[in-house]
Order: C-alpha cells, then sequence, then structure tokens
C-alpha cells in the first residue's frame, strides 16, 4: 500500500518493526537513529511509558530526494509488543509496505516469538495484507545474551521460510543496519516488481539503496562499501 | 475494516495550525517579539496567517497604506512574505519592502517537509541611510512625518534578526515536533479505543448468537422431556393398575410374600409417576403452557392437609411439626393442587434435611413485601400474603443458595451424599409460586436451620383474566 503522491512527487514507505514484547524493536530505531545522519532522518519520536516499555509505538522517519526530484520518505514504526495492545498494533500495521520482525534470540522467548508471529500474520490479514506478498525480514536480537538459540537452531529457523534472517545486538546497533538494508533492499525488488519503481524515481537498487546508506554510520557493519562509494571513507554526521 | 482504514491518521498531515496550540504557542511569539522588538508572523503552508505580531511598525506601515498606492504595494509584499517560494533547507531568505524596510524568512520544517514559514519584520537595516526612491515617488506622503514613525522601529543588522530568526525557528521545530507526538498519542488513544469497541461489539454478537443457540437447545430440551415424560407415564399408569388388580386379587389369590412384592411394586411405580408428573409440569412451566386453576381455597386446610402427608417421616424422626394457627389471612383465590404441591415439596425438604429430635414450623403470615414479578401495577403488600417453612435443619452454604432453585440442583451432588432425591422439588415449587405472579426465597444458617418463604397473590388472577378485565374496565 506504497503511497505515491504525484503532485508533490513524494513516495511514502511504511516500514513497521514487529516482535514480542521487549524483544528490542525500539532499541533497533534507537541504533539507527544514532546512525543515520541527521541531514536525512527527522527526530525519532517516541511515545512511551514510564516503566520504559513501549507503550504506543515508534517512528523514525528517514527521506532522501531521487535523480528524477521524486521526494522518497520512509517510515520505520515499532509496534507496542505487549499483548494487551493488540488493536494499538493492529492500526501501526495498517498499510505496512515492509515488515522486520524483531525475534528474541533466548530459547526461553521462542514461544513468545512465535505467538508474535502468528499475531503479526492475523493482523496484516485483518489490514488486507498479504502476508507472502510483503517484503519481511527477521532479525534474531540480543545474540549477546546466555542460551540464545545455536547459529544451526537458526539456520533451521531460517530455512522454515523465505525471509532473510539477521543476527543482531541491537543495543550495540550490531546487525541493525544490515537489517535495514536488507529489509529495504526486498522492499526495492518488490515495489519494482509492482509498479516499477525504478523507472518513476530513475534509480537502481543500487542507487535507491545508496542514496540511503551512504548517509548512515556503516563502521562495524558487514555493508563495507555500498558499490561506488566507500562507506568508511565518508566522514558521517 | 472500514472504519480500520479510516487510521490513516499515522500518515496524514496536520495542518500547523491543528497541530499547535495556537494561543500558547502565540504567547510564545509574543514574548519573542517583546524581547527582541521585532515583529513575528507564523504563516501555514497553505498561506495561513497563524501568528502576526507587530513591533514599533505599526503607525509606519498605516501611514503608508493610507495612501492608495502605498495600499497597492503594501499589499504586494504582504503577499511576497506569505507566499514568495523559499528553498526546503533551512536558509534564511530576505524578502525586501519597498519602503527600506526589510523581512526575514525562514521555512518551517518537520521530517524534511515544509510545513510553514517564520518570518521576522519588518526592521529597518542597518545600514539603510534614507527612504528608497520607491517610497518617495509615493504621493501623498510627507516624508518627515515618515521619518519620525520610522524612528519606532528596530533597526538593525540582517545577521543579527538572522540569528534570532533560526533560533526561534529551531524552537518552533520542537514545539511541532512535541505537539505532533502529542497528536498522535491522543489519536492513537482515540483509534485503540474505537478498535477495542469494536472488538467488544463484535464479541457481544457472537454471545448473543450463542445466547440464542442454548436457548433454542433449552426449547428443544423442555420438548424431550415432556413428550420423553408423556410416553413413560401412559406404560407406567398401566404398569401400576395390574399391580393393583393383582393385589386385589382380581387374578387369584396371592399369599404374603407376594403381596408385600406387590405393594412394592407399586409404591415405586407410583413415586415414579410423581416423579414423571413433576418433569412434565416443570417443563409445562419453563414453556409456558402450565394452566393455573384457581380456586377459593382455606388456606389453614391446606396447610393442615400437606402437614399430615409429611406426618409419617416427621414422627419416624421424632421431628415435631407445628402450624402457626392464627394466619391473618384464612382464605386466597390460588390453583389448590400447586398450593398443595408447593407445601409438601417444602415440608419434605425441610423433614429430609432436619436432624432427627428438630423442629418444622409452618405458618401463613402477612407478606413482608410485593414480589418482584407483581401481577398488577397497583399491587400493594396487601395483595398478597406469605407462608413460610421453618426449620432446624442442617441449612444451606450462602454460595449455593441462588442455585438451589435449579433444576436437578443438589447442594451435595456428590455420588455419596446422604440425602437422597433429584433435586426438582424447588425448582418445582419456585415455577408453581412464579407462575402465581409470587416469589420464593430462602434464608439459612448452615447448622441452625432455613426458612423458605412463598408470597403468593391473595387473588390470582390470570393473564387471560386480567387482559379481559382490563379491556372490561378500561375506558
Amino acid at each position: 500500500m506504497v503511497q505515491i503522491n504525484h503532485d508533490r512527487r513524494e513516495i511514502g514507505i511504511k516500514v513497521v518493526y514487529y516482535g514480542p514484547a521487549l524483544s528490542g524493536k525500539t532499541t533497533n530505531l534507537v541504533a539507527l537513529h544514532d546512525r543515520v545522519s541527521s541531514e536525512v532522518r527527522g527526530r525519532l519520536l517516541t511515545v512511551d511509558t514510564k516503566d520504559d516499555r513501549t507503550l504506543f509505538f515508534d517512528i523514525l522517519p528517514i527521506h532522501f530526494c531521487s535523480g528524477s526530484g521524486f521526494k522518497v520518505k520512509i517510515k520505520l514504526f515499532t509496534v507496542p509488543g505487549q499483548v494487551i495492545h493488540a488493536s494499538t498494533r493492529r492500526l501501526v500495521l495498517q498499510g505496512a509496505d515492509a515488515v522486520a520482525f524483531i525475534a528474541d534470540a533466548q530459547r526461553s522467548a521462542t514461544q513468545a516469538n512465535n505467538e508474535a508471529w502468528r499475531n503479526m500474520i492475523e493482523d496484516m490479514r485483518a489490514n488486507g495484507i498479504d502476508p507472502q506478498r510483503t517484503p519481511t525480514v527477521i532479525q534474531f536480537n540480543k545474540m549477546d545474551l546466555p542460551d540464545v538459540r545455536s547459529q544451526e537452531e537458526i539456520a533451521a529457523a531460517a530455512a522454515r521460510g523465505n525471509e532473510p534472517v539477521f543476527q543482531s545486538i541491537a543495543i550495540r546497533g550490531e546487525g541493525v543496519v544490515e537489517t535495514l538494508h536488507g529489509l529495504l533492499q526486498l522492499t526495492f525488488r518488490h515495489m519494482q516488481r509492482q509498479f516499477g519503481l525504478a523507472n518513476m524515481l530513475r534509480i537502481d537498487e543500487e542507487g535507491f539503496l545508496r542514496e540511503i546508506f551512504r548517509r548512515v554510520d556503516l563502521r562495524g557493519t558487514s555493508i563495507r562499501t555500498v558499490r561506488g562509494f566507500d562507506a568508511r571513507k565518508e566522514e558521517v554526521r | 475494516m472500514t472504519a480500520m482504514q479510516e487510521g490513516n491518521f499515522l500518515e496524514r498531515r496536520v495542518p500547523l495550525g491543528e497541530l499547535l496550540d495556537l494561543r500558547s504557542f502565540r504567547e510564545v511569539c509574543h514574548s519573542f517579539a517583546e524581547l527582541y522588538g521585532v515583529g513575528i508572523k507564523v504563516i501555514d503552508v497553505s498561506g495561513t496567517m497563524l501568528v502576526d505580531i507587530t513591533r514599533g511598525s505599526s503607525e509606519f506601515c498605516s501611514y503608508v497604506y493610507s495612501t492608495a498606492e502605498g495600499a497597492r504595494r503594501c499589499s504586494a509584499v504582504i503577499v511576497q512574505v506569505k507566499n514568495q517560494p523559499l528553498d526546503d533547507g533551512p536558509t534564511v531568505h530576505i524578502i525586501p519592502c519597498f519602503t527600506g524596510l526589510r523581512y526575514l524568512a525562514v521555512p518551517l520544517l518537520y521530517e524534511g517537509d515544509v510545513v510553514g514559514r517564520a518570518v521576522f519584520g519588518p526592521f529597518v537595516p542597518l545600514e539603510m541611510q534614507d527612504f528608497p526612491p520607491e517610497l518617495k515617488e509615493i504621493r501623498g506622503l510627507d516624508l518627515a512625518h515618515g521619518r519620525v514613525l520610522l524612528s519606532k522601529i528596530r533597526r538593525a543588522q540582517d545577521s543579527t534578526i538572522a540569528r534570532v530568526l533560526e533560533h526561534f525557528a529551531g524552537i518552533c521545530e520542537v514545539l511541532i515536533f512535541s505537539s505532533y507526538q502529542v497528536y498522535l498519542t491522543s489519536k492513537m488513544h482515540i483509534e485503540s479505543v474505537r478498535e477495542s469497541y469494536r472488538e467488544v461489539v463484535a464479541k457481544a454478537e457472537k454471545l448473543e448468537a450463542t445466547l440464542s443457540r442454548l436457548r433454542e437447545l433449552d426449547q428443544l430440551k423442555s420438548n424431550f422431556l415432556a413428550t420423553v415424560s408423556h410416553e413413560l407415564r401412559t406404560p407406567l399408569t398401566s404398569i401400576i393398575g395390574y399391580a393393583e388388580m393383582l393385589l386385589e386379587g382380581l387374578a387369584g389369590s396371592l399369599n404374603s410374600e407376594q403381596r408385600e412384592y406387590l405393594r412394592t411394586i407399586m409404591d415405586k411405580g407410583e413415586r415414579l409417576l410423581q416423579l414423571i408428573t413433576s418433569i412434565l409440569d416443570l417443563t409445562r412451566v419453563e414453556s409456558g403452557r402450565l394452566r393455573l386453576e384457581p380456586q377459593p381455597v382455606d388456606l389453614v386446610e391446606a396447610v393442615t392437609t400437606a402437614v399430615s402427608s409429611i406426618l409419617p417421616q416427621a414422627r419416624k424422626k421424632n421431628i415435631s411439626v407445628d402450624i402457626d394457627a392464627r394466619p391473618p389471612v384464612d382464605k386466597a383465590l390460588v390453583d389448590p393442587q400447586r398450593l398443595q404441591q408447593c407445601l409438601v415439596n417444602l415440608l419434605s425438604n425441610a423433614v429430609k434435611f432436619t436432624p432427627a429430635g428438630g423442629s418444622v414450623v409452618v405458618s401463613v403470615e402477612e407478606a413482608p413485601r410485593v414480589p418482584h414479578r407483581a401481577q398488577g401495577r397497583f399491587d400493594g403488600p396487601e395483595s398478597y400474603f406469605a407462608i413460610r417453612v421453618r426449620d432446624t435443619g442442617i441449612g444451606i452454604p450462602a454460595e449455593a443458595i441462588d442455585r438451589i432453585f435449579d433444576s436437578f440442583y443438589q447442594v451435595d451432588g456428590s455420588a455419596t451424599r446422604e440425602y437422597g432425591g433429584v433435586g426438582l422439588g424447588l425448582a418445582i415449587v419456585k415455577s408453581y409460586v412464579e407462575a402465581h405472579g409470587g416469589e420464593i426465597y430462602c434464608e439459612s444458617e448452615v447448622g441452625k436451620g432455613t426458612t423458605f418463604t412463598m408470597i403468593l397473590p391473595r387473588v390470582y388472577v390470570s393473564p387471560v383474566r386480567a387482559e379481559a378485565l382490563l379491556r372490561t374496565y378500561a375506558p
């Protein structure tokens, strides 16, 4: 349900970070906020409760102008993971173009992960979003904690679906950029198939990702260089 | 789902005037204008003036505006102030006025979008020596007077005003951000509540559907019971009848053992028949098909008859059964058979649950109040009487009191329970009493005893009859 406004020459892409309570969705956004240059992002809008868990949601806007003068506005949302906020979750998920599912890698969280995943599929359907056709990535977060799933287990979980799987320690910012990079890559491809995003923006996949990630602090990430541009040489922020 | 689609408030662009609390925002602008001695305008992206504060310039501007040409040129400048395109970036733009005065403008941004502009001015540029020719050529202006008025306007360097303006724009950005946060929070609250409400409504509908399904099933159950009871009764009557004939020696003489057996068959058969009749009655009440046949009843007589029928059991357990002999009411128009059944059921319960040596007292009294389902519009307690059955029995635990009138309910429902019965007695009493437009309730203390109170009308009028009466007496 990508929003294209030809009059204003704008395209809005909604990315939703979904997952069980306390799996690190907001932490992902905070880490991204720290790494994305303020030229291309807005403030991180967090509506949070006193006990530091997300009551409602967070929004982090990222925007850039494409070669054809189209303004690309990517809004990253988190949903509240707590079970009681089902209605808020559904509302935030409305019109999502891409989803990052943030799972808690600890074994003890397996059931919560499964439940959240099922809820997500239900919520997507309730919103008229086809889960099969929505770009989705999975992130196993908190890999630094004891009793997390082994690499074999994560590989097995990954093999059960088509979604690319990433591992992260969001609190240290590790794996967070890779997750977004992977998701936006999928999203671009999906939109290219759907309505020829490349022609509209006069930008190819590489260019699209470069426009965003050249303004991201890529130090310490596996995204060493964005082709035609060496991230490590760029002074960021 | 349609309503949920409206929830796209997350993507909605909110006009600046709607987002900001304009009153407090204007206060902030006023204090700024006061502090720096310069006018402030805040204009939203559609050109609507949200804030328009002048400082020192109003007399001069009014004076220039008082000439036709001045007014024309002034209006043109204001149009520029409001609409001159600004770059998206946070650059300060200079908008000159034909009077030599100056405005500085900066776009207000939110998430990289221009949502409005802030304009400071007019102020006198530091380097301005005299009015420019564009002003001087306007006819009808006294320039000397103009200069006096001009002196009231702040004279400043562009860079000074620009610094303040940038600072101001920064504050605006924070205000816009927090206003947006508040907007989203309240919107989300509202939408969540709506969403939850929709869920509750959907659940209520489901429950409603389940309830009506259960009602149907209940009706089916009643029909089934009625049919089965009826089908059971017919052969049972024959069994009892033939047993009776055998006992009377119609098929030859019997020895005492055979008689004994036959008597048992008859006794048990009668009990079974009673039970089946009770079930039948109950289903009739449930389906609203029970027809009461009211007749004048002598209450003391009715109570005495009932007591005599349970006296044998009472004697076996050495329980005294007394009748309060001075009833304030002696006659009533009710269904005598049903009243009898109620009394017998209550009394046999009392005897059953009272330990040996206890006592049971039946009294006919004035009604303590009007039953909840009073028959008539203007009924008072005087239209009713009460029959109380008090015992010194084992009592009923408080948590079970609400359920004792349910069909087939037993306080002790376990297989090893001490007291027999199927749990229909009280259900039947309740349905008879209620069919009369009366009420039954129970007060009990575990270990001390129980009192059942039936409130019944002195004159029972069937609903059909009541309607007929109404028709007769209605004007």
